[in-house]
This record gives C-alpha cells, structure tokens and sequence, in this order.
C-alpha cells in the first residue's frame, strides 16, 4: 500500500491519541453508557491517549451504537463526511453489529455497516467497557 | 397523595344525567373500568371526567386492530385516578375519525399524533399531526395496520 | 431584534442521544422550540407481535438501556395476571430489590450528566464513581451491568444466595456515606444552585394538564408515586416517603431525585432484611389466555404503561408501551421559551430525557 510522508505523519499523531466520537444511530442506551463510563474514574480511557471528542470535525474515530434507523441514517452519513480522512468506524454491541435483536423492523436499516464501512466489530448486548477498550487498543494497533 | 377514588356509580349517574345511555360497562379489562362510548361523545364524557371527578391524567390512548372485529379499530383512553380507568371506541376502520381532546388536555397531544401516525386515524380540531416516530421518508400505509405473521 | 433558528440535534455535545431540537432565538433570548423525535424508533411495539411472550421478555429489555428492569418486570407483571399465576413473596422482593437498585444507578447517572452540563467535571466523575459500585451488586446478582435480564415469566432467573445479602448490606452502607458527603457539597454548592434556581419553574397545574409523571411532576407539588398509589407487591409493606418539592424549577427537580436516592437506599435495606425464603419461580405455560390487562409501575423516570392483550395464542395481539419520558417532552416547548441560551442544557438534563424509551 502506497503511503505518502504525510500520511504517515497523521497516522503516527493519530496513533498516539485517538478521538473518539460516539454516534446513538437507534440503539437503547445501553451501550452510550458504557461508553460513557469510559470517561469516568474507573477506566477512564484518557490515560491510552483516547479522548472523546463531541464534534465530528476534530475526530478520527466514529463509535456507533445501536441498529441504524431510516430516520438516523441521514445524519450517520452527514457526521461521517464531515469528519477528516483517514477516519475509523467502530461498531458497538450486537444491534450495531448485525442489526441484532430489532432487524426484522420496518424503520431499522441493519448494522452500521449497511451505511458505513465498518473497521472494528465490538459484539456484546451491552457491550462490557473492558471490550469497548479492546476494540479500541485493536484499532490502534492497526493505525 | 392521590386517593383512590373512582366512584362508578357516582359516575355513571352524571353520566346518565346529562349524556343519554350510550355508555356501557364493560369488564374487559382486569381491574380497570372499561366504559364504551361512542365516537362522537368522547368530548363529553371525557369533561364530566375531569371537571366532576378530576381525572386529569390521562396515561396513554392505545389504538389496535382486534381480529374478532375486522371492519373496526378499538381506541382507548385510559385514564388514572388511584386505578384504571379506560374509555373505549370503536371507529370504522375505511373513515377513522376523532374528536380531539388537545383543548381540554394539552398532554393529549403526542398520544394522538402516535394513534394518527401508526393507525391512520384522524383527529379534528387541533392542529396538523406530523410524524413523531415514522421517519421523513416513510411512504408506505401506516405501520401497525399491516399485519405481520409470527416468525 | 432579528429572530434566528438554530437545529440541535441528531448530533450533539448535548444529547447523548438523538434528537432534533429546532430553537428559535432573538439574541440571547430562547422564544421557543420544535421537537422532532423518531431517531430510535425501532418498532418494538409491532415486532413485539411477532415474537412470543419468552422472546418479549427479553424485546421489552431493550427499550431503555437505563431503566431495562422496570421494563421486563411490568411486562412480566401483565403476563402473570392474564395467566392468573400467584408468585411467591421472594420473587417480588428480588425484583423490588432490583427495581431499586436501578433507581439509584439512574439518578446517580442524571446527576452526573447534570453536572457536566453545568460543568462542574468533579461532581460527574464523583457520582459516576459512586454508581460503578451499585453496577458492581448488579452484576454479581444478575450477571449484567447494563441489561440484567431477571425476569422470566413466573418469576426471577437468580436466587440470592447467603453472600448477596450481607454485600448489598454493605454496599448500602458505604454509598451511604459517599451519598452524604456529595449530598453536602452538592446541596451548599453555590455554582449548582445558581445555575438551576428559578430556571423555568412550571406550576402543577401544568404538570396535570401535560400528564406528566415522575419526579418532574413530584418536583412541581404533584403528589404522585405509582410505588404508593397503585403498588406492585411488595411496596405495600415496604417503608418510604414520595418527595415532592414546591418549586418546580431545575433546582427542586435535583433535590427530588437526591432525596430518591436516600429513599431507595433505605427500601433497598428494608428488602435485604425482610426477603422471605422461599421458591423463586413458578412454572408458566407457553401460551396465554385470552384477556386484557393494563399495567403501571414506577420506573426511574415516572409512571410506565403497560397495556397487554392476549388472543390465546403464544404472540401477544397487542403490546402497548407508554414510557415516562413522552409526556415529559410534551413540557418542553413550554419550558423552552423566555430563558437564556446558556440554560437550555440545564432544562434539558432537569427532564431526564430518555429518547429510546420515548421513541420505542
């Protein structure tokens, strides 16, 4: 794969501190607290360099969860644009995995991958915060 | 501290008073009141309930389909005071229309725009009701109407 | 001076969740604002048609990942009356004891968000701290953090065993003490108490004429609490007291959750003591008889309904869910007018918005 000196010099900064945005596509909450509690005392995340971030414009990574509904679907996609290459999309739980439990719906697309390419499959109902920072450190391990 | 006070007979006597005999009981519902009324008495019936017996809170109003009753959709308003009260229409499914009880309960307002969106029913005066839940783009007929076999 | 529109939402530092909130402002002023709700709407009340009453259990769980116990235990509730079943005293002390445990892991977790609003980072990270210890009892009961997954029809998956109690007992005891401390600092704090004081007081006539329920209604002086009024067992011989707060404002709303805590803290005591032995299940037959219930309990939030009816086979024919947070947003067009931009967070988080309960 052809890199430019640039690129690389992205790829080094992004490794070193990931930010992370999280994007409810239609899930329950279940996941957007443990993600959530990322931040917090317990396992505080911001000590691997991972912040997150609340603007789409300043972050490297997109942390989906829950199914994706018609109605986010437009927003997924306007988030997604907006935020600058080269960019990670992380699905988190099963909903935003496969769709899970509510993909037979009639206003539920599927997974975040029907919409996104999807780098990172965090699988769980509701996914563990220990594996939510799995995910993650993979994902770093591959920038 | 809300006293459980719903005094049927109480209620069925203003009822009776200044409405006519349209309102039946039913017991179709486990410890609920259940009264049928007809369509266009909703209004009525539902300002005796909040004027004489201040019932003032309305849950929620459910809307289905009832396989034993295909030409129409119940409705039901159910109503709390302490315990379950509920009235119940029914409208014919080809012109499903309603009285809007927005006037006298502003709280009303996203319940019936849930019933009018998922059941196609039509409530008069109030304003428009614009989707709550479907999505922009949905075209198709709406939802609940549409039945699905289990799988 | 020139009236503007700003959107907020489906993204946004704001809301954790989405949610499009158009807000017309004239300088610094909010005149009002339009909602546009349907971001997680997932269908469940029609998919709950097509999954039989088992499979449901565990559909019910997912509408709300905060208040997911309540959810399944209204659910399991109607199912139980249609089939008539008589449950045995332990089975509702677990699920009582689980009901309050998760009133106290979402009201420490509103705080929180409250706080970072505010932006006082400290009192976020403190009651988020604090929680992790009742997700902790959580999980060493019901195997969950988030999603517990207790209930079955006819009664609970677990049974406690003779560690549970004295750990709960403990834990009780030490969020006590962490309680009283944050209470203190949180109840002298002059930044919290300026921010949230006199911001869009609603009187409770409002309240009864939007039919909201919960602690907003309980901070505006409506006496309210389906715990008291229309108890599921076994409330009824349980001690407590429904706080309620005069104001109605930003501030009586967190007062009214803070004193929540305490209470529930204090039921969860009373359980652990009182738990009768016993069995912890009852066989339930597949399919349900024909009937109609209607069910409310008291979640996190407010009032939840359940309306239930069964045509005699194993797909419920119809499942109605009526969550706290959907009256609670019809108020916020009213509650969005005449303040300032820099306190509709503040309105926002005094709500405690749950969009995936109110979207379904």
């Amino acid at each position: 794969m052809f890199r430019t000196a640039m690129d690389r010099v992205y790829r080094w900064a992004q490794k070193n501190s990931i930010w992370v945005l999280s994007f409810n596509t239609g899930g329950c909450n279940g996941c957007d607290i443990e993600i959530l509690d990322l931040l917090t005392p317990r396992y505080d995340v911001e000590r691997l360099g991972i912040m997150a971030e609340a603007s789409p414009r300043h972050a490297d990574v997109l942390l989906c969860t829950g199914p994706v509904t018609r109605q986010a679907r437009s927003g997924l996609w306007q988030i997604y644009s907006q935020m600058p290459s080269p960019k990670w999309v992380v699905a988190v739980g099963s909903c935003s995995n496969t769709g899970g439990m509510f993909l037979d719906s009639e206003t539920v697309l599927g997974g975040v991958d029907s919409v996104l390419p999807v780098d990172v499959y965090i699988p769980g109902c509701p996914c563990r915060p220990e594996a939510i920072i799995e995910g993650l450190v993979n994902l770093i391990e591959r920038i | 501290m809300v006293v459980n006070t719903i005094d049927i007979d109480a209620l069925f006597n203003a009822l009776g008073g200044e409405i006519d005999r349209d309102c039946i009981q039913q017991d179709s519902i486990q410890n609920e009141v259940v009264i049928e009324i007809p369509a266009e008495k909703l209004l009525e019936v539902s300002s005796v309930l909040l004027d004489q017996f201040d019932l003032y809170h309305l849950s929620t109003i459910t809307a289905e389909e009832r396989a034993g009753d295909p030409d129409y959709l119940a409705v039901q308003y159910n109503f709390w005071k302490g315990s379950g009260l509920t009235l119940l229409t029914r409208l014919e499914k080809d012109s499903p229309v309603l009285r809007s009880l927005t006037g006298m309960i502003p709280g009303a307002d996203f319940y019936e725009r849930e019933v009018a969106e998922m059941f196609g029913v039509q409530f008069t005066h109030r304003a428009e009701t614009p989707p709550l839940l479907l999505p922009d783009d949905w075209d198709g007929d709406p939802p609940m109407l549409q039945k699905e076999e289990p799988k | 001076m020139d009236k503007m529109n700003i959107p907020i939402g489906p993204q946004h530092p704001l809301l954790k969740e989405p949610l499009r909130l158009n807000i017309e402002i004239s300088g610094e002023r909010v005149l009002g604002g339009i909602l546009r709700l349907g971001y997680v709407h997932r269908g469940i009340e029609k998919l709950a048609q097509t999954r039989n009453y088992n499979q449901n259990v565990s559909l019910t769980e997912r509408v709300c990942g905060i208040c997911s116990h309540v959810h399944t235990t209204t659910f399991c509730r109607a199912v139980e009356a249609l089939l008539g079943l008589e449950l045995p005293e332990r089975v509702h002390y677990i699920r009582a004891l689980m009901c309050e445990m998760e009133r106290i892991h979402s009201h420490l977790l509103w705080l929180g968000i409250l706080a970072k609003h505010i932006g006082l980072e400290m009192v976020f990270m403190h009651t988020w701290h604090d929680r992790e210890s009742i997700l902790d009892v959580m999980e060493e009961l019901s195997g969950g953090r988030v999603a517990h997954a207790v209930n079955q029809i006819g009664g609970v998956r677990f049974d406690l065993d003779e560690d549970h109690g004295p750990m709960v007992d403990s834990t009780v005891k030490k969020l006590k003490v962490d309680y009283e401390e944050l209470l203190d600092v949180i109840e002298h704090d002059t930044t919290l108490k300026a921010r949230t004081q006199g911001i869009a007081p609603l009187s409770a006539e409002d309240m009864k004429k939007y039919c909201v329920v919960g602690p907003v209604a309980r901070a505006s002086g409506v006496d309210v609490d389906m715990r008291r009024d229309d108890p599921m067992p076994p409330y009824d011989k349980l001690d407590f007291q429904v706080i309620t707060h005069p104001d109605g404002d930003a501030w009586s709303r967190t007062y009214v959750r803070l004193q929540e805590i305490r209470q529930s803290l204090h039921l969860c005591k009373q359980i652990i003591d009182d738990i009768p032995e016993g069995p912890i299940s009852v066989r339930a037959p597949r399919k349900v008889p024909a009937g109609e219930v209607v069910m409310r309990s008291e979640a996190p939030r407010g009032e939840l309904f359940y309306y239930l009816r069964s045509d005699g086979s194993e797909y419920p024919a119809r499942l109605k869910i009526r969550t706290p947070t959907l009256p609670a947003l019809g108020i916020l067009p009213e509650q969005l007018s005449e303040i300032h931009i820099a306190d509709i967070p503040v309105v926002l988080a005094g709500i405690d918005l749950c969009i995936a309960c109110a979207d379904r």
